[in-house]
């Protein structure tokens, strides 16, 4: 398939940046298209990865949400609430498999899976004032490194807009979702 | 027809009655927020995307204009968009009118008008009440005329005076002021009125100023935090385009972290470069952008305007706040102005708090309106989630480092 998606973006990046933009006067329409070559630049760097980000943020939701139903099935002093939306977690495995080979499956398919996991994952942080200290102390602790994992990588994916003062410090996205070739969907 | 992955974003999409209703009973906030909140979702799914064509706004200003000001034989003129800024929409234009006095006067003004929905969604009625109540005792522009309902314009908006002076110095220009570079002369010219101000804003008695449409809550009481994490709190329940452990976790740690404040202050909500303007001589001439304004704890305008990630990063890996200063310089001079004791405690709460608002702002409502293609900024909404998802790992990291 050609031409590939980066050639056509870098292309209207140029063309924004010095056909258009040169012979605009109105400073908010400069300002604007200014704006526009910004996100295509962007959207040149990170097009080849969203596909894979997603992917790894299904496998990570699925490890994530089947620690916290394990963890709460074995445990006696799960509030009614939390028992509710471990039922919910077990009826959308159902529908996405932790097992399934969801590398298969459209963008569309693993985003609206993630979108619904995000949700029951939040879920279960709400109800953590329910919990007793001991289950929120081995909720809390599973939460800690999933946290960690996110806010690494979301850093990561928008550290090119230019927003973040330490942006140097941060890893490049492609340093994170691959480990040795492939999609590092192994972390612990 | 867009896609919906859940049936929370089809309520957010499309909110009926009950929902809207349910979120409101949810997340309790002032009277007047909760009417343009309110107003916001029963708007969503009525209006189309945006009007961005502005070849009738002369016409019906000029009309407005002849009403509001009761005379035939005013001269309007030179109206233009203005660029900068990511929330309202802004125009400048001359206006020529007779003052009471009936003598002719002319005056460059500026109309700040609502997009269909806005970055941050704040009710004109509040921002013209804060700025009138500022009028003599901080630097600020002289309001006219409010429509807070949007009637003659299509768009809530305010008429103020338009004044002259520099918001991003040269080679400073950043999106909306956020990271802004000074001169080192500068800086040493603006620092001390920065704080000034600021300490000013904190120590006027602000139950004297007409603010009818603020909700005064009570000293020594929780009331002001809960207005101010419910009103984020519902922001984010209304506009997010995907749920966030992180913010979510935040939130929680939010309710149960709360303190009383004890003496509530006028809070200015986005204190920082971009939001002040000066002179030639280097006088602060105008602090601008009321529009999150509120009664609340003053340390949530320190945290705010301390925030690392709305400061600027020096060579030497250090971050000044605004641009200006040191954080511990600004908490020091503020201090000895304000003749408030600083809390250390009551700080680290609203770092936390500042960041959560941050990601509320800057993920969950610049991408709503930028999918509900609903403002005249739509391109930049989607820039701007590169700034709230740093605010969200800030915002872990911190939370991290409390334990």
């Amino acid at each position: 398939m050609s031409p590939e998606i980066e050639q056509f973006l870098s292309g209207m990046k140029k063309t924004i940046e010095e056909v258009v933009m040169p012979n605009l006067t109105d400073r908010f329409a400069q300002e604007q298209a200014g704006i526009v070559a910004a996100s295509l630049g962007f959207l040149g760097l990170i097009q080849d990865k969203a596909f894979h980000y997603e992917l790894l943020e299904n496998q990570e939701y699925k490890r994530v949400l089947s620690a916290v139903v394990e963890l709460l099935n074995n445990t006696f002093s799960a509030p009614e609430s939390v028992i509710e939306t471990t039922a919910k977690v077990t009826e959308h495995f159902v529908g996405d498999k932790v097992d399934d080979p969801t590398h298969l499956r459209p963008y569309k398919f693993i985003r609206g899976s993630n979108e619904v996991m995000k949700e029951l994952l939040c879920e279960f942080i709400q109800q953590q004032p329910e919990m007793s200290t001991e289950l929120r102390g081995a909720f809390e602790a599973l939460m800690k490194p999933f946290f960690k994992s996110i806010e690494l990588r979301e850093r990561s994916w928008v550290k090119a807009l230019g927003f973040d003062p330490e942006a140097e410090q941060q890893a490049d996205i492609a340093d994170l979702l691959y480990k040795d070739g492939f999609l590092n969907i192994d972390k612990p | 027809m867009r896609e919906y992955y859940t049936p929370t974003l089809k309520n957010r999409a499309q909110p009926n009655a009950a929902w809207i209703e349910s979120i409101r009973q949810q997340f309790p906030t002032e009277t007047t927020l909760d009417e343009v909140l309110t107003k916001k979702l029963r708007n969503r799914s009525k209006t189309a995307e945006h009007k961005t064509d502005f070849s009738d706004l002369e016409a019906r200003l000029f009309a407005y204009l002849k009403k509001a000001t009761g005379q035939d034989d005013i001269v309007m003129a030179n109206l233009h968009r203005l660029s900068g800024g990511a929330s309202k929409e802004q125009f400048t234009f001359d206006l020529t009118w007779n003052l009471e006095s009936g003598a002719r006067s002319s005056e460059k003004l500026i109309l700040r008008m609502d997009p269909s929905e806005s970055i941050v969604e704040t009710h004109r009625l509040r921002e013209s009440q804060m700025l009138d109540a500022m009028w003599g005792e901080v630097p600020v522009p002289r309001v006219h005329w409010t429509d807070p309902v949007g009637e003659d314009l299509g768009h809530p908006f305010l008429i103020a005076g338009f004044l002259e002076g520099t918001v991003q110095p040269e080679g400073g220009d950043k999106a909306s002021g956020l990271g802004m570079f000074f001169e080192p002369s500068l800086r040493a010219d603006l620092k001390e009125q920065f704080v000034q101000h600021l300490a000013k804003i904190h120590t006027i008695d602000w139950r004297n100023k007409g603010l009818t449409s603020y909700d005064s809550p009570r000293e020594n009481h929780l009331e002001a935090n809960e207005w101010s994490l419910g009103w984020w709190e519902r922001v984010w329940h209304e506009d997010a385009v995907e749920a966030h452990p992180i913010v979510e976790n935040a939130a929680a740690w939010l309710r149960e972290n709360m303190q009383t404040v004890e003496k509530p202050v006028i809070v200015h909500g986005d204190y920082r470069s971009g939001n002040f303007m000066y002179s030639d001589d280097h006088q602060i001439n105008a602090v601008l952008d009321w529009e999150l304004s509120h009664i609340g704890d003053f340390h949530e305008d320190l945290s705010y305007t301390t925030c690392q990630i709305l400061g600027t990063p020096m060579d030497d890996g250090s971050v000044l706040t605004s641009g200006l200063l040191s954080k511990e310089e600004f908490l020091d001079k503020y201090q000895q102005y304000s003749g408030n004791t600083v809390d250390p405690k009551r700080l680290f709460y609203f770092d936390v708090f500042s960041y959560y608002k941050v990601a509320v702002i800057s993920v969950a409502t610049s991408s709503r309106a930028a999918y509900g293609r609903k403002t005249h900024l739509d391109a930049m909404m989607n820039l701007l989630s590169g700034f709230g998802y740093t605010g969200i790992s800030a915002l872990q990291r911190l939370l991290d480092q409390h334990g």
